[in-house]
């Protein structure tokens, strides 16, 4: 395929401003089954977070006595992209990312309150759209705190790089693909801590300097937003969190 | 009522303090976990698992039969212990206990005693934090739940609360988990009267008939 325009007059493809994000939407406790959850919704991607425990580690031998032992899982749905994926499930790409994923919140999770346990982070990418792994990571440390374990940090994580020539923010897929540079990063936006940092591609110092910068400032929108979604959970009168079952059949 | 959502990272204090469900790093203080701020500076979790506690009183089952006693499932990540000494007949997996913490260790190992037997009613799972909603001031909303639905009730610390198949279940069960979801806003105790007593209009023209 040929290589798709990105910059049209200093504008990106889709209408957005260097520095802009695409809108994003975080819901936290979607799920009735799991301890904490979140759903986030970042442009076309849709991510979904299930976090579960602290538990007891199983297999036993994996198990710390002096902490919990944190596990991520990182997967993409089979419909969740253009190009097909085949079979659901662990592969090479996504083993990789939960282990980034997975250190990224070792460093948070106050892990030492558990030990002997296991708290397991589920990430279900439904669609995707570039960016999918910094959507994961603001779904699962939304989920992390709605179910209630004592992390350091609301961690959130962001994409920035280089299109044309010009160092922008939050790339789509064809961005991301036809770009020159994808630098996915986490950041602890209490105290700036980079807790994930990768790249494709190559930046100068000075447009690695300017693609941090653009990553904090987007990092602090995106921190609001899992602050606003976590205590929307606690402001009004929640939603029935269970499904109510033959009532009609009851009352007779 | 004066409080606020804190988050974790959140910073609750400019001065080192040690509190519980918070952290000190550069002389500040920290929350670790989603949590009410209270005015006089606590942290109350808002969710979260259930911490073991001495003298507690929990709902839990037998998870597996030992050769002195019982592994216990208390809805949190450790297994209870009860010796069989405590308990005068024998118990088998599945059995529901009403029973007191009587020791907890660093690593959360918890042994229990003073069980009880619960027999004809099941379990609720609702989240630990929660569970001082669903008893309220002196036990008067358990008790009015207990009263409207004619079921007994038993709620543990855990966070599993065991109602009595006599009596209405469904509407205690659903009542409870009422609370639950609503623990937060004020003016409870009105809205969970008005649930029960809208049941009890609209299931009485049906007994009569």
């Amino acid at each position: 395929m040929e290589k798709p325009q990105l910059i049209i007059d200093g504008k990106r493809a889709d209408g957005r401003a260097l520095d802009e994000l695409r809108p994003i939407k975080i819901t936290a406790h979607v799920l009735n089954g799991a301890d904490g959850s979140a759903l986030v919704e970042w442009g076309n991607n849709k991510v979904l977070a299930g976090v579960y425990g602290p538990r007891e580690c199983i297999p036993r031998h994996d198990a710390s006595p002096y902490r919990a032992v944190v596990r991520c899982r990182y997967t993409m749905a089979p419909f969740c992209s253009l190009e097909e994926h085949g079979r659901s499930g662990p592969n090479r790409r996504s083993h990789e990312l939960s282990k980034v994923i997975r250190e990224a919140f070792e460093n948070v999770v106050i892990s030492e309150a558990y030990p002997r346990t296991q708290i397991d982070v589920y990430m279900e990418v439904l669609q995707s759209d570039g960016g999918t792994r910094c959507a994961a990571i603001t779904a699962a440390a939304v989920a992390l705190a709605d179910a209630g374990i004592p992390m350091k940090d609301l961690v959130c994580a962001v994409a920035v790089g280089k299109i044309d020539g010009l160092v922008a923010v939050d790339f789509s897929k064809d961005e991301d693909n036809y770009g020159e540079s994808d630098m996915p990063i986490a950041i602890a936006p209490r105290n700036g801590d980079v807790l994930l940092f990768q790249m494709d591609g190559n930046l100068t110092r000075e447009e690695l300097s300017a693609a941090m910068e653009m990553a904090y400032k987007a990092s602090a929108k995106i921190s609001e937003l899992q602050a606003a979604a976590l205590k929307a959970v606690y402001d009004g009168p929640k939603k029935e969190a269970h499904l109510v079952l033959g009532d009609k059949f009851n009352s007779q | 009522m004066a409080n606020s959502i804190v988050l974790p990272g959140q910073m609750v204090s400019d001065k080192p303090a040690r509190l519980p469900y918070c952290y000190v790093e550069n002389n500040k203080t920290y929350a670790t976990v989603l949590s009410l701020l209270s005015d006089d500076g606590r942290l109350v979790p808002l969710c979260g698992p259930y911490e073991p506690l001495l003298d507690d009183y929990v709902v839990s089952y037998v998870s597996e039969v030992r050769f002195s006693g019982y592994n216990i499932n208390i809805n949190c990540p450790a297994n209870a212990y009860l010796s069989g000494r405590e308990v005068a007949q024998k118990l088998t997996v599945g059995d529901v206990l009403y029973a007191r913490i009587s020791a907890v260790d660093e690593i959360k190992s918890v042994e229990l005693n003073d069980a009880r037997l619960l027999r004809g009613g099941t379990i609720i799972e609702i989240a630990a934090a929660k569970v001082p909603r669903v008893i309220g001031k002196k036990n008067s909303m358990i008790g009015m739940i207990s009263a409207a639905t004619g079921c007994e009730i038993y709620v543990g610390r855990n966070g599993f609360i065991w109602v009595s198949s006599k009596g209405n279940q469904k509407l205690a069960a659903d009542t409870i988990r009422m609370v639950e979801a609503q623990a937060h806003i004020t003016g409870l105790t009105d809205r969970i009267k008005a649930h029960l007593d809208a049941h009890k209009a609209a299931a009485s023209p049906a007994a009569q008939n």
